[in-house]
């Protein structure tokens, strides 16, 4: 079985959660299906790698698997750790029930066989994450997958940028994988940024290597992918903010603009900021935004995305789960 | 063996297959659950809310989780009446199961207009008149907490109904819900439903701000499913037993034993509703396990389960 990423620009439908009238069969494309735990790495104080395995539909559903796509997990019957292990900070918010699943996006997907890996990065930031600490090769988890719309290449591209701030990166690791080997006219070059050394999800020492020139992260060079690291202190790399290393950049090295396309994940404030900078270049540029979500498969109606509707001053909602997560920059108004 | 297990129930003049729903504004307008389940396996199925004119909703955040449960104030974002007709309608119509529209508006004359409009589609069972939402400046649950004007909106809508079933949707945070209930059914309503959610609120300290937007919400999910069980057997014994009016159950189901519970607390059907967005295919595996508890305990027609519950 090949990973497959479409090279069409396609688009979801443009009205709020329409659907096609056609006899639907009730066979589960988007499960829930049952992964199987094959590891669970710490990779940092709070960021942990936590590798998948689906097989049977649910190999089938994830090898159908786009970048920019996510997953709803249900980790409600996850255990806590131990309450000794448990973060100051997290002791009280943590002894709240899980009810509801919680949207993953994936850094790395592939299809082998009869099986599909899949792997996300999680940082541990609340009662369900810290659960997710506990889970063990030979443990199983819940799934409903793959969800969303992901990127889309836009036609005559040479040159696409990745964006990233923080634990934006995942979506943008994987997209870098997949247009490398199936676009490689297409030259990519990654920017990852965070507030401090410590909030890159990336392992390795990186206060050290940032001081060396020609600097590249490797889970981005592994795909031949050159990058550029940015902190808002300045621990790793350019000192400021991820945005403004890319612009630095981009006004040096003054790429054609139609060429371009630029591909962004992280904070709302950095996907403002990008989106601002892409309408002032005119340059092609995608968003995956986030929103809580409740049911994540375009239901609930809570994921709302304030969007300019068509060619008009009015504006819309649409929904993160169903229309997104991936907006072209242009659509989304910012608060 | 479950298969032969008869598990149909009478609903406001219907037969339904199954007394298994799922409930408004956690199911969509019509098949959007089909990737998960056959949604014609179902006994009834209930629109999102759909008012006069498409509403946009409020601003986000609309959602957040609490222990076993959540909130949510979505505040009726549908695509209003034009539209359903337009794009939900021919889906609907290919639909086996009993759809029910459930109607909102700001004022009485905004029911009826939806009301009146959809009275004479075929593919329709009945609605769902909700005057229990506390999502909503205006209309909503407004119009629920005096038995006075739950006469006044449910009669106007009665009028505008026609043939088809009109089912009641109950707040549960009121003075007196068997008075609404009476005053419901004195107005014309052939079925109720309960409960709705509860005001309520989650506060961010950090921020010291509610986390919704809205400020409050409604609380939904098990947390909600022991007052719902009272509330449900209350009415029951208190208005519609000897009213003869059949209850549609709801809150905080997520499986065939939670749906059971309601039905010996007085419940003619069980609505499930929160549990979609976990597991979007549970409502399915409800009626199966519904079969199953019959089976086991050798009920034979649901009349026997209905309000069975002994509490001498």
């Amino acid at each position: 079985m090949v990973l497959r990423f479409s090279k069409v620009c396609f688009r979801h439908a443009e009205s709020l959660s329409v659907k096609v009238m056609s006899e639907k069969k009730s066979s589960p494309v988007k499960g829930p299906f049952c992964a199987a735990v094959r590891s669970n790495k710490r990779i940092g104080e709070r960021f942990y790698r936590l590798g998948l395995e689906f097989t049977g539909a649910g190999a089938t559903a994830f090898g159908r698997f786009r970048p920019g796509q996510f997953a709803e997990f249900d980790l409600s019957a996850v255990a806590l750790p131990p309450r000794e292990k448990i973060p100051e900070d997290l002791a009280d918010v943590c002894q709240r029930n899980i009810l509801l699943r919680r949207p993953f996006a994936f850094v790395d997907v592939s299809a082998e066989k009869n099986k599909t890996f899949a792997e996300l990065l999680y940082s541990v930031v609340g009662p369900a994450s810290l659960r997710m600490t506990t889970l063990a090769a030979g443990d199983s988890v819940n799934v409903m997958g793959p969800l969303g719309n992901g990127f889309w290449v836009p036609d005559g591209k040479k040159r696409a940028f990745l964006i990233c701030g923080g634990m934006g990166a995942p979506p943008l690791q994987i997209l870098a994988k997949v247009l490398t080997k199936d676009f490689p006219d297409i030259e990519v070059i990654a920017f990852a940024g965070a507030k401090t050394a410590k909030d890159l999800p990336f392992e390795g020492r990186l206060d050290e290597i940032s001081q060396q020139l020609g600097f590249s992260l490797p889970e981005f060079a592994k795909y031949g992918v050159n990058s550029q690291l940015a902190t808002d202190d300045g621990s790793a790399g350019f000192k400021g903010m991820v945005t403004d290393c890319f612009k630095q950049w981009f006004d040096k090295a003054n790429p054609a603009r139609e060429r371009s396309v630029i591909y962004a994940c992280g904070p709302e404030q950095m996907l403002a900021k990008v989106a601002e900078i892409a309408k002032e270049k005119n340059i092609d540029c995608q968003i995956s935004m986030e929103r809580r979500m409740a049911c994540g498969i375009g239901i609930c109606q809570s994921c709302a995305i304030l969007c300019r509707a068509n060619g008009s001053n009015e504006t819309v909602y649409k929904l993160c789960c169903e229309d997104g997560p991936v907006f072209d920059s242009k659509e989304v108004v910012f608060n | 063996m479950e298969e032969q297990v008869d598990i149909s129930v009478d609903f406001a003049g219907l037969k339904l297959v199954n007394p298994v729903f799922t409930a408004s504004g956690t199911c969509g307008y019509a098949d959007e659950l089909a990737d998960f389940m056959d949604i014609n396996q179902l006994g009834g199925f209930i629109t999102k809310s759909i008012t006069l004119k498409p509403r946009k909703g409020n601003p986000t955040p609309r959602i957040v989780e609490t222990d076993s449960g959540m909130l949510n104030a979505i505040g009726w974002a549908n695509v209003g009446l034009d539209k359903f007709i337009e794009e939900k309608l021919p889906v609907i119509e290919k639909l086996t199961v009993p759809v029910f529209v459930n109607v909102a508006g700001e004022t009485i004359e905004e029911y009826v207009a939806v009301v009146e409009r959809l009275a004479t589609e075929k593919a329709i069972a009945g609605f769902e008149l909700n005057i229990s939402c506390p999502n909503v400046e205006k209309g909503g649950i407004s119009f629920g907490t005096e038995p006075e004007l739950v006469k006044e909106v449910t009669s106007a809508v009665k009028k505008a109904c026609g043939e088809k079933a009109l089912i009641v949707k109950l707040a549960p945070a009121v003075t007196n819900i068997s008075e609404i209930a009476g005053a419901a059914i004195d107005a014309g309503a052939d079925a109720l439903s309960l409960i709705n959610t509860f005001t309520a609120m989650v506060i961010d300290i950090e921020t010291r701000r509610p986390v919704l937007a809205n400020k409050t919400g409604g609380l939904s999910g098990p947390a909600i499913k022991p007052i719902a069980v009272y509330l449900v057997n209350k009415v029951y014994n208190e208005v519609t037993r000897q009213r003869g009016i059949p209850i549609l159950g709801m809150g905080g189901i997520r499986n065939a034993s939670d749906a059971v519970e309601f039905i010996v607390a007085g419940a003619s059907a069980a609505a499930v509703g929160t549990a979609n967005f976990i597991e979007p295919g549970c409502a399915v595996k409800i009626v199966e396990g519904i079969k199953k508890y019959c089976a086991g305990h050798n009920i034979t027609n649901m009349k026997e389960l209905i309000g069975s519950l002994e509490a001498k």
